[in-house]
């Protein structure tokens, strides 16, 4: 039955949909290869910390394809980032390498984000604009309304993108950031990665509106939801958020829906209070794994580049953990170091 | 209605309520309890007494002659809070008063159709922009005045002065410094309501400015997520101290900003008292018998500055003269003369009224003693 139309469908499965984004092959694989790299150290972190070799990790798995979309519609070098704690997948497309990261798991002297004085996952870096965050949740919201607004004042092309749960978006911090950011039409991205779970509370307890895109409508800001595990949807989105803001029409809020395939930190036990099930069927949409077979799909990653990623990425995280280990502890003396700016130094 | 008075009471204050005399089609509230404070220093002071259960359905309310004397009364509210406001200006000025004074002249029609809606037994938090709503509340000019002036017979014994009013058993829960500050002990106050089971409303007043404060945003997400009983107040008079509404909210108006929760947002012309008292008897309605709690934004106008230590230099005349033209009491006493309620006489009859309750209470503030410096430990904990 239907045999008439099955050839046609057939052909159809065959010649996929054109990808529409404006990103050639090598971009679109870098791209793959961030998020690859992200999940590979993200779960190398959880390996170590439940080894004894680390105090704490915090994760990204589940999140990759809207880091890494988001991020790659930004400039390198000159926009600025925001990051919150899972947002491994961005810092590491901001350029902060495998190193960099490890030295920061290990709390090393060596770390860039903040010579090994802050918890693991608080990226900051100065030379690639990724700024430091508190460990309170939505701090770095109104800094980023802050950042941007500087950049307005300066004439200065910057786009600001700050990211955050859907948890952080019931507190006074993000109403304030929003607020301040739409009256000033300030040049910056509100990203949330909206995995439905606040540590543990879900969403529906925590917040009275079903998206937390509408809730840009208070802020006369456009709000868009958009599916967090499709990383060209995601960089679509973001891609018009990003000519928005750097044209001078404002801010955009961002609500990528995302799941959280981990417990919320390495010190949680997601097993109390969601069922394993949920997050079985949450990895049947693996953004990592959704995107390598899109690129296949599309002849834009052969067998043998796919191997080949492989590869380098388990060598990249093996490297990084050897370095980050042996690298040393910060010095005693230094303890007063990192807490005040110091004269002569950025 | 009906199904309310078969309703067992559920606790002993309820019992005291009785049952309306002629309950009005669709309900407008239960009767409150006979609580004898307040109803009776309202005789006293000439105003009559207030409506049981608000105002009934919406609507009821209008200039026909059954509300004559309720009319009046609610005029009597204004014009008491303008002389007061005034007085207290002038104690200022002579000293008599320190540190803040914020008025609410201007907003009588946003203050007395507002919390005219109320039945006693709800509750008010306010902001420091507090003496109008203490006095339609029906705490004594005399007991705010010596407030004001830092006596010991003010009504928390001068330690407040004037943006911390407070008075318990009229369920009165202060008058707050902090912008924003009483939306969250709303909240507080709502989720006791909401534990105990019990058919109160609290209605939480703040300006425009505080919308823009993170307490606005948490209180709100709550208030909707647990399906408090609040009615939040926003008297939006267009400035926040000196910046206008649209220099410092991105979406300027208020009623809108409730969206982000889902909750209901509606604007009312907060110069005209029965445009308020409906609106607010419709939120009131709502919170009380389906638990929802929405926001009511009242448009008006302050005519003074921010506080007595504000010229207010930053307003051009010209908007000014246009909201002066508006004056609530200028305009409800037209209203009410044209419709053939209130006589000239009966006008002078209440104006003088006011004014014999305001000098009183300034004489008696004046009289009253200062608290003594041994006590000066005392009232700083329960």
């Amino acid at each position: 039955m239907g045999s008439m139309t099955e050839p046609a469908a057939v052909k159809t499965r065959r010649t996929p949909r054109p990808l529409d984004v404006d990103l050639g092959g090598a971009e679109l694989r870098a791209i793959c290869e961030t998020m690859v790299l992200s999940r590979a150290l993200d779960e190398r972190m959880w390996l170590l910390n439940r080894q004894g070799r680390a105090h704490f990790t915090i994760s990204c798995q589940g999140h990759e394809a809207a880091q890494v979309g988001t991020a790659a519609a930004l400039r390198r070098g000159e926009d600025i980032t925001l990051p919150y704690y899972r947002d491994l997948g961005v810092v590491l497309w901001m350029g902060m390498t495998p190193r960099e990261v490890m030295l920061s798991f290990f709390a090393r002297a060596d770390d860039p984000n903040s010579g090994g004085r802050q918890m693991p996952n608080h990226w900051g870096h100065a030379g690639l604009r990724i700024i430091s965050g508190s460990s309170p949740v939505g701090t770095q919201i109104p800094h980023a309304a802050g950042v941007a607004l500087a950049a307005k004042i300066r004439h200065e092309p910057t786009v600001t993108a700050v990211y955050f749960g859907e948890g952080t978006t019931s507190e006074g911090d993000f109403h304030e950031g929003l607020n301040f950011a739409a009256i000033h039409r300030l040049p910056v991205i509100f990203v949330c990665e909206n995995n439905g779970y606040a540590i543990s509370v879900p969403r529906h307890k925590q917040m009275a509106t079903a998206t937390v895109a509408e809730r840009a409508a208070a802020y006369g800001m456009p709000g868009i939801a958009v599916d967090g595990t499709d990383v060209l949807a995601v960089y679509r989105v973001m891609r018009r958020a990003v000519d928005r803001a750097r044209s001078g029409q404002g801010p955009t809020l961002i609500d990528t829906r995302v799941h959280r395939f981990t417990p919320h930190s390495s010190d949680d036990d997601d097993r109390v209070y969601r069922p394993p099930e949920e997050v079985e069927s949450a990895r049947q949409q693996d953004p990592v794994e959704k995107f390598r077979r899109t690129l296949v799909q599309h002849d834009l990653l052969t067998t043998a580049q796919d191997h080949e990623l492989r590869e380098r990425v388990a060598a990249i995280v093996e490297d990084a953990v050897v370095f980050a280990e042996q690298s040393p502890l910060p010095a005693a003396a230094d303890l007063t170091r990192h807490v005040f700016a110091e004269s002569g130094r950025r | 209605m009906a199904a309310n008075q078969e309703k067992p009471p559920r606790r002993a204050n309820h019992a005291a309520r009785q049952p309306a005399k002629t309950p009005p089609a669709g309900g407008g509230g239960g009767v409150p309890p006979s609580r004898a404070g307040p109803a009776q220093e309202r005789r006293a002071r000439g105003l009559g007494h207030p409506g049981p259960g608000g105002f009934g359905p919406p609507g009821r309310l209008a200039f026909t002659p059954e509300h004559r004397e309720e009319l009046q009364r609610l005029w009597g509210e204004m014009v008491l809070i303008r002389r007061f406001e005034e007085r207290v200006a002038e104690m200022y000025t002579r000293a008599r008063i320190g540190g803040y004074t914020h008025l609410n002249i201007g907003e009588e029609a946003t203050v007395v159709g507002a919390l005219t809606t109320l039945r006693p037994d709800d509750y008010i938090f306010s902001n420091y922009r507090d003496h109008g709503h203490a006095l339609v509340r029906g705490i004594a000019p005399r007991a705010i005045m010596a407030e004001l002036f830092g006596k010991e017979t003010g009504v928390v014994h001068g330690r407040g002065g004037s943006m911390h009013i407070f008075d318990r058993e009229r369920r009165f829960m202060g008058g707050y410094a902090i912008v924003g500050g009483p939306l969250a002990l709303a909240c507080g106050a709502g989720t006791a309501i909401r534990y105990r089971d019990e058919d109160l409303v609290v209605m939480c007043i703040f300006g425009e400015g505080s919308t823009n404060i993170g307490y606005f945003h948490e209180s709100l997400n709550l208030a909707k997520l647990w399906r408090l009983p609040i009615v939040f107040l926003c008297v939006n008079n267009q400035y926040a101290m000196g910046a206008p509404v649209q220099a410092d909210s991105s979406v300027p108006e208020i009623w809108r900003k409730p969206c982000a929760h889902d909750m209901p947002g509606e604007r009312v012309d907060g110069m005209d008292l029965l445009a308020v008292c409906e609106a607010v008897t419709r939120a009131v309605r709502l919170a009380r018998e389906q638990h929802e709690p929405s926001l009511v934004e009242a448009l008006t106008y302050r005519y003074r500055g921010h506080s007595m230590a504000d010229p207010a230099r930053y307003r051009p005349q010209e908007e000014v003269n246009v909201w002066l033209a508006r004056d609530p009491i200028v305009t409800f006493r037209q209203q009410l003369e044209q419709a053939g309620l209130m006589r000239p006489e009966e006008a002078d009859a209440i104006e003088r009224n006011a004014q014999a309750l305001v000098d009183e209470a300034a004489q008696f503030a004046e009289a009253s003693p200062a608290p003594e410096p041994t006590d000066l430990d005392r009232w700083v904990y329960a």
